[in-house]
């Protein structure tokens, strides 16, 4: 029998340990597309390290490939360059294994129409291995979650753009992954449907869950996400912590005061922009 | 396995939602049926007609008519508008085996064909028509149609997965016509004339024809069977596999 100690408690040696391994990491990811007109070099080389239990922000302009990089973490597309790997399990030589452990929410919020909201989430954690009824009460919880309750029985033909997506948010969680991505979950969406979606984000990340978000507006990753990356043309031009993106610019600048996200979004991407019209023209003369 | 009944399961309820798209495949298939018997019924008496086997002219019609309704699968057009509008990639990132995301809607196939040909044969029954093979032929005739119908919607399917695109795919349907038309449809094989029978002959579709006919018409003719189970189960095991092997591949 060991003594009772007084002293501050210590780490339960018997628990888990909570692994230190990072939730999704990228290491020269490229992605190429050949089709008839011509090749496409959509991603070029982006490297990434998101921690477990962060929400990580992807930011960039359209056409930057923030797409493609999901569509590549998530085993969709294959990968033509480098390597990553999410929630420990490498994308290109064990996709079955990644997908057992994400929920994805791309940007075209693909949905059955021929099903109703409920058929739809329940076919989705049926596929997952949850039995008949496991599925169906799981598929109550979140419908109720995302605030689909009543319209659950109705086809999702008739549903609205921000129902569709809070449907597909719904959806992506039925098996509690360890890693969430999701493509532009707010594009197109009301006020209202876009406070019910970030609620809902945070309350996944507070159970644990790593969130990787691209978004359009600046404004929601400075509320959500604990650190972003920006990436333009194919590669990440900068990398932090809002905060510390806004004071790297400030002292930058020697401005007075802190900028938004959005001067950081326009320097990083805007020089950017600046030096590739340069190589334009020089291979022009 | 289990995931194929899932996503199965699921065709089977897309299909019962869309009845505008179920029953021209029922109706149509009749319709010609009656409009074929129409025509040549007279030519071919039934007590003058040896190859009619003491049935009448509709019954000789009969396999043309359940092979034509076993071509009507949906499987390939839904699975285009699933790929158009994202879904598709939904089911892609679950982890359920290619070849399940491959074979869901083609169970639905089987099933839904299954049932058209129970009905097709509940209509033809009031009009005299007999399956000579007894219980048994029943069985076969409803098993071998259904294979027809998996491996005839695996193609299409296999064409929406590679073309990804809804006038391809249903361009790719258009290989019905030589495939239906180049047999023996009107009369057996011997009375065609020398051309055509060689197309028959050539054509894999004339010997489902002819074990169809001859489970209607004459009885369990093992070897006459046997060929046309043959030739289905080639086309359902290339079709399968190379949907599955696609499916595997999709980028
Ligand atoms: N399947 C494809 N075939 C060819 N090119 C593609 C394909 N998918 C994406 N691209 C190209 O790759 C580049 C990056 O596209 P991507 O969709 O990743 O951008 P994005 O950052 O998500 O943009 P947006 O903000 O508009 O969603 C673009 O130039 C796009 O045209
Ligand atoms: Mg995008």
């Amino acid at each position: 029998m060991t003594p009772p100690t007084d002293s501050a408690p210590t780490p339960d040696a018997s628990g888990p340990t909570p692994s230190t391994e990072p939730a999704i990491t990228a290491r020269d990811l490229v992605k190429t597309f050949t089709g008839r007109s011509g090749t496409v070099e959509a991603v070029r080389g982006v490297n990434l390290t998101v921690s477990q239990g962060e929400v990580f922000g992807f930011l960039g302009p359209n056409g930057a490939g923030k797409s493609t990089t999901v569509r590549m973490l998530t085993t969709l597309t294959g990968i033509t360059g480098g390597s990553a790997t999410v929630a420990g399990v490498d994308v290109a030589t064990d996709p079955d294994g990644v997908r057992h452990k994400i929920g994805v929410a791309l940007q075209e919020a693909g949905l059955d129409m021929r099903q109703t909201g409920r058929e739809l989430v329940v076919l989705q954690a049926r596929l997952f291995g949850l039995s008949r009824a496991d599925a169906r009460t799981r598929a109550e919880e979140l419908l109720e979650l995302v605030e689909l309750t009543d319209a659950a029985d109705r086809l999702i033909k008739g549903y609205s753009g921000g129902m569709k997506r809070r449907l597909d948010l719904a959806s992506a969680l039925v098996h509690r992954p360890d890693v969430l991505f999701l493509d532009e979950p707010t594009t197109g969406l009301d006020p209202a449907s876009r406070l019910v979606v970030w609620d809902e984000v945070r309350r996944i990340n507070a159970k644990g869950t790593t969130v990787f978000l691209t978004t359009q507006y600046l404004e929601e990753a400075d509320q959500l996400c604990e650190r972003l990356a920006i990436i333009d043309d194919g590669t990440i031009v900068t990398e932090g912590t809002p905060a510390s993106l806004k004071a790297d610019l400030r002292a930058r600048r020697g401005l007075d005061a802190d900028p938004t996200l959005d001067d950081v979004f326009l320097d990083v991407t805007g020089r950017q922009r600046e030096r590739r019209a340069g190589e334009v023209s020089e291979v022009a003369s | 396995m289990k995931t194929v009944l899932i996503l199965g399961e699921r065709a089977v309820r897309e299909a019962r939602r869309t009845p505008d798209a179920l029953l021209p495949t029922l109706l149509i298939p009749i319709f010609f049926l009656i409009v074929n018997t129409g025509q040549a019924a007279k030519i071919f008496p039934t007590g003058s007609t040896p190859f009619l086997e003491g049935q009448s002219y509709a019954a000789f019609q009969l396999p043309a008519t359940l092979l034509l309704a076993a071509s009507f699968g949906t499987a390939a057009l839904y699975l285009v508008e699933e790929i158009e509008n994202g879904y598709f990639d939904k089911l892609r990132a679950t982890p359920i085996s290619r070849g399940s995301l491959a074979m869901g809607r083609l169970s639905a196939e089987a099933l839904k064909s299954s049932l058209m040909t129970i009905v097709i044969l509940l209509i033809a029954l009031p009009f005299g028509i007999r399956i000579a093979s007894g219980p048994i032929g029943v069985v076969l005739l409803i098993v071998l149609t259904a294979g027809w119908a998996v491996g005839y919607s695996g193609f299409l399917q296999f064409v929406a997965l590679k073309t990804r695109n809804a006038a391809a795919t249903n361009s790719a349907g258009l290989i019905f016509f030589p495939l239906l038309f180049l047999t023996p449809n009107f009369v057996p094989r011997n009375l065609l004339a020398r051309p055509m029978e060689i197309a028959a002959t050539l054509n894999p579709v004339t010997y489902m024809m002819e074990a169809l006919r001859s489970l209607i018409l004459v009885d369990l003719d093992w070897a006459v069977i046997g060929k046309g189970f043959a030739v289905v189960a080639g086309f359902v095991l290339i079709t399968v596999f190379v949907n599955i092997r696609t499916m595997a591949t999709y980028d």
